[in-house]
């Protein structure tokens, strides 16, 4: 009696997120990968199975693979810079600064707390070209006036300027909670060895924080591939599809242009695309990191 | 007698709610008229305080009219509105009436989402021959009208006076020709090295499309006649309305490249641009915020003048209960009187949709006062019908991303509307074989 109710009662447990997983996760992702083999759009409103053709049509859109490099970039350089500004931070706030400490902590994770829509209306005022401030105060330091938004090699740089600003307070917040678990005794031991701040942090903080780093990556990987609000919000992809991300095109096919085997397709596509890279980047990482302390 | 009534009441109430599940039909009032609850959704085009002008609209209708409550749901700009609409025909739960682009009428008669209005137009004779006929290009398919006109619009060209003064040009004569607009736009850009400090011309980015449409209509063009079912996005007239537009930006430097919908007003308030392409939607925000005199005048023209028309009309949709429709139909009725129509173009700078509203005495109060208001509705004499077909969401993402491309120098305009034309082809292929 008792050991079936041990077989069983794991599986209790697991229904009800279970029930949540596969009404919103698998089944979703399921019937995707069934609407992506149909054509299924305005002009044939009943689905029509057509095989692999959206995904050949999609292959050969330069639109596409310009969409999909725009998403690389923008994950490519964010997650980077968004993680060595959270690192750098919570290491400096992590030290003893007196009362100041708690000011330049809240001061750091305050964009994080505004709401996306609001951050970006305000970057939108702070970044135009003729009355915004950056360019005020860009002007003052004798650097030429920048279209930003405006401007199709700009767009997406300030795109991702507003996303760093706006993620790394979060980031540091993990890596903070991160700093207090380290163990004290290490860096006595280092400082009656006579280890400088830098060595302290090289040898012993960095490598002991890799489990919060990859965390970190993850995380950043997820929300950076799922940009969607920023865009939609500053430039609706435009001028020229230069800030034209994944997400926002699988919105454009789906609810605007009412093209639903195509957003499928392109959804089985991007969702294909994170899996990949999570799990080449969790293989690099989980080989150099060790749980234990 | 009276339990009977009662009986017959609930009777119908019921198969009210058999027939139409979700729709919420309220129980009978005293009368025993029953209030109808209409959904309305409405995009909001240009800057300034409009939704609130609408609500306010809405609620002395409702106050006139006890047994229907009209409810407004403001849908954000024309894009997103025309998404909710799709999502909730699709859903099975489509609003009674929307206020939708123009263009996107091929696209609702391809759902089938919306009913033809002849037979409540005939109850009103001479209603409809009221709208200026340019304004009901975008409301006719095989012979019928499906929509009518409430905020419409056409762009037009804004000059700021003091900008003309200050470079010696006569503050008071606007470019009437692609030349004049060229020459001006020289004088009146400035620089500092090469940064420019001030723009001679912006056209604004966001709805570039449907300015480009108006500069292809000036050199004598279409980009789709609908009713013959084609496209002609590469044509000499288009072709030429956009090396002309690479001139200015490109050329002779004297317009930005690309900019949004949203911030080129406020770009012309601060000063920033000496001459703006815009809807006439935009004057009371002008009117409001500039502290400079301005203009507003035609487009100037190439071989003719010319504008397509544009903004947002009135659809009833299928698939709600009759009594629905008919209030509706009485809503619709009701806003668009030449009273409604001058009150909502003073509020708004929309053209009124219809020519009698000029001849209300507070219309015309306002014309001779500001005769800036007057521009848009005379510039309909050479105005045409928007572009449309059918996922016309697409097709403006396609046009956008060619002109884009050209604005910025990356490709030659022929090229930019060669490959235009081929995507079109491609995406409208089963449209345009129905021909």
């Amino acid at each position: 009696m008792r050991t079936v109710n041990q077989r069983i009662s794991p599986y209790l447990y697991l229904i009800p997120s279970l029930i949540l997983l596969v009404a919103f996760t698998y089944y979703p992702i399921l019937s995707s990968v069934y609407i992506s083999l149909h054509e299924w759009n305005l002009f044939t409103p009943e689905p029509k199975f057509v095989g692999f053709e959206n995904y050949t049509i999609l292959f050969g859109d330069p639109l596409f693979w310009r969409v999909a490099r725009n998403t690389l970039v923008y994950v490519a350089v964010t997650i980077p810079i968004t993680m060595a500004m959270a690192l750098i931070m919570a290491i400096l706030l992590n030290e003893r600064l007196g009362w100041l400490r708690n000011a330049y902590r809240v001061a750091a994770f305050y964009p994080t707390m505004i709401p996306m829509a609001a951050a970006a209306m305000l970057w939108v005022w702070l970044l135009n070209p003729g009355i915004g401030l950056i360019n005020h105060y860009l002007a003052s330091f004798g650097v030429p006036r920048i279209e930003w938004l405006y401007n199709m090699d700009w767009a997406l740089p300030a795109i991702m300027m507003t996303a760093i600003w706006k993620n790394f307070g979060y980031f540091m917040l993990i890596y903070l909670a991160g700093l207090q678990n380290l163990p004290g005794e290490l860096y006595e031991a280092a400082s009656l060895e006579g280890a400088g701040f830098l060595h302290k942090v090289r040898l012993i903080t960095l490598p002991l924080l890799a489990p919060t780093t990859v965390f970190v990556v993850v995380v950043g990987i997820i929300t950076s591939f799922n940009v969607f609000d920023l865009v939609h919000l500053m430039t609706q992809g435009g001028p020229g599809n230069r800030t034209n991300v994944l997400v926002y095109y699988i919105y454009q096919h789906a609810f605007r242009f009412a093209d639903y085997g195509m957003g499928s397709a392109l959804t089985v596509v991007f969702v294909v695309m994170i899996l990949a890279v999570i799990l080449v980047l969790m293989r690099l990482l989980e080989r150099r990191t060790h749980y234990e302390v | 007698m009276l339990k009977d009534r009662r009986l017959r009441y609930l009777g119908r109430s019921l198969l009210v709610v058999v027939a139409a599940v979700g729709l919420l039909v309220s129980q009978a009032s005293a009368q025993g008229e029953r209030l109808v609850r209409l959904t309305f959704y409405y995009p909001v085009g240009v800057a300034g305080p409009l939704a609130r002008v609408v609500d306010g609209m809405v609620q002395e209708f409702n106050a006139e009219h006890p047994f229907i409550e009209v409810v407004p749901v403001y849908s954000g700009d024309y894009d997103p509105t025309m998404m909710k609409v799709q999502t909730a025909v699709r859903g099975g739960n489509p609003p009674d009436i929307a206020v939708v682009e123009i263009s996107e009428f091929p696209t609702l008669l391809a759902m089938g989402a919306i009913i033809p209005l002849d037979d409540y137009i005939a109850q009103h004779p001479g209603y409809i021959d009221a709208f200026f006929p340019a304004f009901l290009d975008n409301s006719q398919f095989e012979g019928q009208v499906w929509g009518i006109p409430f905020q419409r619009s056409t762009p037009v060209l804004y000059w700021n006076k003091a900008a003309f003064a200050e470079v010696g040009l006569d503050p008071e004569s606007p470019p009437t020709t692609w030349t004049e607009l060229a020459d001006y736009a020289q004088r009146l850009t400035t620089r500092t090295g090469t940064d420019v400090t001030r723009w001679g011309v912006t056209i604004s980015g966001g709805w570039n499309d449907w300015l480009f449409e108006g500069f292809v209509r000036q050199s004598g063009g279409q980009l789709i006649d609908f009713h013959g079912q084609e496209v002609k996005f590469n044509s000499p007239e288009a072709v030429e309305a956009l090396e002309f537009w690479v001139e200015l930006m490109q050329g002779l430097k004297v317009g930005p490249p690309h900019s949004t919908w949203a911030s080129t007003p406020p770009d012309f308030v601060a000063g920033r641009t000496a001459m703006l392409y815009h809807s006439t939607g935009i004057m009371t925000f002008l009117k409001s915020s500039a502290d400079f005199p301005f203009g507003a005048a035609f487009m100037p023209a190439n071989v003719t003048y010319g504008a397509a028309v544009g903004g947002g009309n009135f659809f009833i949709f299928k698939d709600i209960p009759q009594e629905n429709q008919d209030a509706a139909w009485t809503f619709i009725h009701w806003i668009t009187s030449p009273e409604k129509a001058s009150y909502w173009s003073a509020a708004s700078g929309y053209v009124a949709v219809r020519a009698d509203a000029y001849e209300l005495a507070e219309m015309q109060e306002l014309v001779t006062e500001h005769p800036e208001y007057l521009v848009a509705r005379d510039q309909l004499a050479f105005g045409h019908g928007k572009m449309m077909a059918p996922v016309y969401q697409r097709v403006r993402e396609i046009l956008k991303s060619a002109l884009d491309d050209a604005q910025a120098g990356l490709v030659s305009p022929r090229v930019a509307l060669d490959r235009a034309q081929e995507e079109m082809e491609r995406t409208l292929r089963s449209w345009i074989q129905t021909r």
